[in-house]
């Protein structure tokens, strides 16, 4: 047929993109410098993968050859990108692990503002799951076990009753909202 | 009332955030207190997120700026917080190519990746790999392969993966790895086994025999990893279109096999092989064709688009046998996503008959 299989290799992903409901970037990185030599390239890839995404909730989309795969939370966009003759299975599990491994590690509170204040343990996320367009690890648990070292969570023994009706009334805001 | 308006806007974006509007400058100022001899992780960790937030919005840093932060960031190493170590090599990944001297850590970093801290060895051999060259790489090379069959699986991904990203830089010393690598497809792990098979190939893609080998040895062993068992796929394929006869059988029998493995990933991967293969039957498409068909029903958007973008090409060279999947392609046609209904009304239009064109 007309060689479009696939190319035995370990470099998968092209690049991983965290938006805001505006379609600036939050944080993102592009392992292919051919396709994407500059920052300027970057941006106006984004401004486009954007307009075409945001108002459809499609999951999949082809843009410029390449497959993006992406979801969306309150107001952020998550987008992997990778070749168009991939195969999409593999870029939607690196997607899932990238939503869910944040969902740990911001306590199920995706949105802007949560994903600034833990900016760090974020980018740290992203370095785990993918390295140069290899896929490193697709298993969220273990991403967040590797990342997540913060250790001043007080066991619920030790809280005091506000604590624990704080964190009661955040969960029950965030299961209405879903 | 406008200016109370924005002002509460700007409250609501900024407030909380500590990343708006800062500049290079005064972070690169900031930068200093890593001097200090007294080291406040919090602190600092913050800082060199902004570094690392103000480098990927695309703020370009001179030699000598990068170069100064970096030595700022050396001193860091002093601290035992494992976030902020773990940000330090974030951020030598992030400067290595910009400033100068990097190989200043090289003792700090081979340090961490032998010691004993688990959550410092994978991302310390990461880090240090992407500082090393060809002639340095010879003082690391017994501690990478010690790596690569660590019991460690993040370990041992970790040297696997920066092995393949050297092989650009010292092809010759990464080729002496193979027998580590061989051991490491043996893992449990998925992710092992996955990174071993890629730097395997990769080192013996040259010498089809050491490949035919190595693909009669995995399709023997069924490999537990979905990930690994898509790249033999892949490979399986190469040896198949490289060569002159008819189909080798054993290897088509292979792929077709994995058309009812356990994980929808390989199954499509198979599908996708055996329609996109050259010398494909159309008796042989059959099997393939209902795995995509029963895909096109699938309620993830992602796998009704890859059945159908498969499906789409097949339609280019054998429009008979995808006329089986005529009425699920109809259904698509309606579907949510757009990429998917155009895809879905290209097909028809090759496959179908006067009579779908009516409805």
């Amino acid at each position: 047929m007309n060689g479009c299989l696939m190319e035995p290799t370990l470099y998968t992903v092209k690049g991983i993109a965290i938006l805001d409901n505006d379609g600036n970037r939050i944080f993102a990185k592009y392992y292919d410098k051919n396709a994407f030599p500059t920052a300027t390239e970057q941006r106006t890839f984004e401004k486009n993968l954007f307009n075409k995404t945001h108002r459809a909730n499609a999951e999949i989309i082809m843009l410029d050859g390449l497959t993006c795969v992406y979801r969306s939370n309150v107001d952020l966009f998550f987008y992997v990108m990778g070749s168009s003759h991939e195969n999409e299975l593999i870029l939607m599990s690196v997607l899932n692990c990238l939503y869910d491994s944040i969902s740990q590690i911001l306590r199920k509170n995706v949105e802007k503002r949560a994903v600034m204040e833990s900016l760090d343990i974020v980018i740290l996320a992203m370095d785990e799951i993918c390295d140069n367009g290899i896929i490193l690890d697709a298993d969220s648990s273990s991403i967040v076990s590797r990342v997540a070292l913060r250790t001043d969570d007080i066991p619920l023994g030790e809280q005091t009753v506000a604590q624990v009706l704080q964190s009661a009334k955040e969960q029950l805001k965030w299961s209405l909202l879903k | 009332m406008s200016s109370f308006k924005r002002d509460k806007k700007e409250e609501e974006d900024g407030g909380g955030n500590p990343f708006q509007n800062i500049e290079k400058t005064a972070v690169l100022q900031e930068a200093r207190v890593f001097n200090e001899n007294l080291i406040n992780a919090r602190k600092c960790t913050q800082i060199l997120t902004k570094i690392l937030y103000l480098l990927n919005q695309g703020e370009q840093l001179g030699s000598t700026e990068a170069t100064e932060v970096f030595f700022a960031m050396t001193k860091l190493f002093q601290s035992k917080d494992v976030i902020l170590r773990r940000m330090v090599y974030l951020g030598i990944k992030e400067l290595s190519s910009v400033a100068n001297d990097v190989i200043i850590v090289t003792s700090s970093l081979t340090k961490d990746m032998t010691g004993k801290e688990d959550l410092y060895r994978a991302a310390a051999i990461r880090a240090l790999c992407s500082i090393t060259d060809a002639t340095m790489l010879q003082a690391i090379e017994r501690y990478m392969k010690q790596a690569i069959v660590d019991k460690n699986p993040a370990v041992s991904s970790a040297a696997l993966v920066s092995s393949l990203h050297m092989t650009k830089i010292a092809y010759d010393v990464i080729k002496r790895w193979v027998n580590e690598a061989q051991e490491a497809v043996n893992s449990d792990n998925v992710m092992v086994q996955y990174h071993a098979l890629g730097v395997l190939y990769h080192i013996r893609k040259s010498d089809r025999l050491a490949v035919t080998k190595l693909v009669a040895k995995l399709t023997r062993m069924s490999l537990k990893s979905p990930y690994a068992v898509c790249l033999l796929i892949r490979i399986a394929c190469k040896l198949l279109e490289e060569e002159d006869t008819a189909n080798d059988s054993s290897l088509f029998d292979f792929i077709e096999s994995c058309l009812r493995h356990k994980s929808e990933m390989v199954t499509y991967e198979a599908a996708h092989a055996i329609v996109n293969l050259r010398k494909t039957t159309s008796h042989e498409l059959v099997p393939a064709i209902s795995v995509l068909q029963l895909f096109c029903s699938s309620p993830k958007p992602a796998l009704r688009f890859a059945a159908v973008r498969t499906l789409n090409q097949v339609a280019i060279s054998h429009p008979a046998a995808v006329t089986a999947c005529n009425l699920d392609l109809e259904n698509l046609i309606t579907d949510s996503n757009r990429s998917i209904a155009t895809l879905a009304i290209t097909t028809l239009l090759k496959t179908g008959a006067e009579s779908s064109v009516d409805r």
